[in-house]
């Protein structure tokens, strides 16, 4: 899909990774949110049998959102590699989107605080389960 | 967290343990917030019920049908696990609130949604393909509706298949033989060779094509969600994610005993 407008007046800077690098790492702190300029990306967890693709995000979407709409933790639920060749990625302006963030209602804040802990657990369940089936 | 004074209160209800807070499947609109005790969100699929979460005071729940705009029914059911009180949210007005939200922060709520939707499919296959292995592996323990509901049929057809997410102009498809096929998955045989084409890794998603029987087309995209090597073979255990409604009902017709 083509990357929306409102993610493109938000780019801070751009960084373009070769096939397999790691752009972030499950554990890790921060909480940038990232946007997939071209190409794709796979998203991993680490399992007690190894990596897992858990997802594969292409040109327009978004990730690291999590760790950004949790707040206070700002650990990375998954690694993101880039996948399939060369992969450019967008960084969003992270203290524009704090700053829209925090004009939003305490309650608004909270629903989507709510969503991204259900897409954490979701995905984590999904691991065990996999793992469990092999 | 939002503190009790900053939330719209409209009401307190009071649920006893294992009582329902709401269905899947049902219509609403209400925002609920668990002030004490806890609940246990979870879908149900081919009678399954499929855990999604365990949540306790302060907890959210119900807020999928607010960023789907109240349009659609409740993706998922949620039941007290032990005496509870719970405050309910009308969200007229954080609906009016949400609409002059900034943009890019609810694109970014509309693809963290979208991402929760697919996820919970995706664990929904896993969880059917589980309790199929299950049913197959103890067939005097499972009662006869179970192993109808878990049907899989046997064959030998031949496919072709390709990495969904692949650059464009460079992908590639590769052969193999489907030896089961379910409503929820399949279970693909191929040459180790292949790996030599694309990647073979869990959860990679394919799309997978193919002939049925009766001379219909059918093609689905799938997660490998097993991977069994025995020397020259790759055997690929798959899970649907997406089988389009037509597909669907030839599938079921291809399945009838």
């Amino acid at each position: 899909m083509p990357v929306n407008i409102s993610l493109l007046e938000c780019l801070a800077s751009e960084f373009t990774y070769q096939d397999g690098a790691v752009i972030i790492e499950e554990g890790s702190k921060g909480d940038w949110i990232y946007v997939i300029l071209e190409g794709f990306a796979k998203v991993k967890k680490r399992t007690r049998k190894g990596m897992v693709i858990i997802d594969t995000l292409q040109e327009g979407e978004v990730f690291g959102e999590i760790a950004f709409l949790e707040g206070e933790s700002g650990s990375r639920s998954a690694t993101v590699v880039a996948a399939e060749g060369t992969v450019r990625v967008g960084i969003l302006d992270k203290d524009l989107l704090a700053g829209r963030h925090s004009e939003m209602s305490p309650i608004l804040r909270a629903l989507m605080k709510s969503l991204a802990i259900k897409l954490r657990e979701t995905t984590s369940r999904i691991c065990s389960t996999l793992v469990s089936l092999d | 967290m939002a503190t009790d004074k900053e939330l719209p209160k409209v009401y307190h209800l009071h649920y006893k343990k294992g009582e329902q807070v709401f269905k899947q499947n049902d219509f609403g609109i209400s925002i609920y917030k668990i002030l004490r005790g806890d609940v246990e969100v979870f879908r149900e699929c081919e009678g399954i019920e499929i855990p999604i979460a365990n949540l306790g005071a302060g907890s959210i729940i119900g807020e999928m049908i607010f960023f789907l705009k109240s349009t659609e029914i409740r993706s998922a059911s949620a039941r007290a696990t032990e005496d509870s009180e719970i405050e309910v949210w009308h969200p007229m007005e954080l609906l009016k609130e949400y609409e002059k939200a900034s943009p890019v922060l609810k694109l970014i709520a509309k693809q963290e949604m979208d991402r929760l939707i697919r996820m919970n499919k995706f664990m929904d296959n896993l969880v059917i393909e589980k309790q199929m292995a299950n049913t197959e592996s103890s067939p005097k323990k499972a009662p006869w509706k179970d192993k109808r509901r878990f049907y899989r049929k046997e064959t030998a057809l031949p496919c072709t298949y390709e990495l969904v997410a692949s650059p464009k102009g460079v992908r590639k498809n590769a052969k193999g033989l489907i030896k089961n096929m379910s409503m929820t998955g399949l279970l693909l045989d191929v040459f180790s060779k292949n790996e030599t084409l694309f990647p073979h890794h869990m959860g990679e998603v394919v799309s997978i094509e193919m002939v049925l029987p009766n001379g219909k087309g059918f093609r689905a995209q799938g997660r490998i969600v097993r991977i069994k090597r025995n020397d020259y073979i790759l055997s690929l255990g798959i899970t649907f994610s997406d089988v389009p409604d037509g597909e669907r009902e030839a599938l079921g017709f291809f399945l009838l005993p």
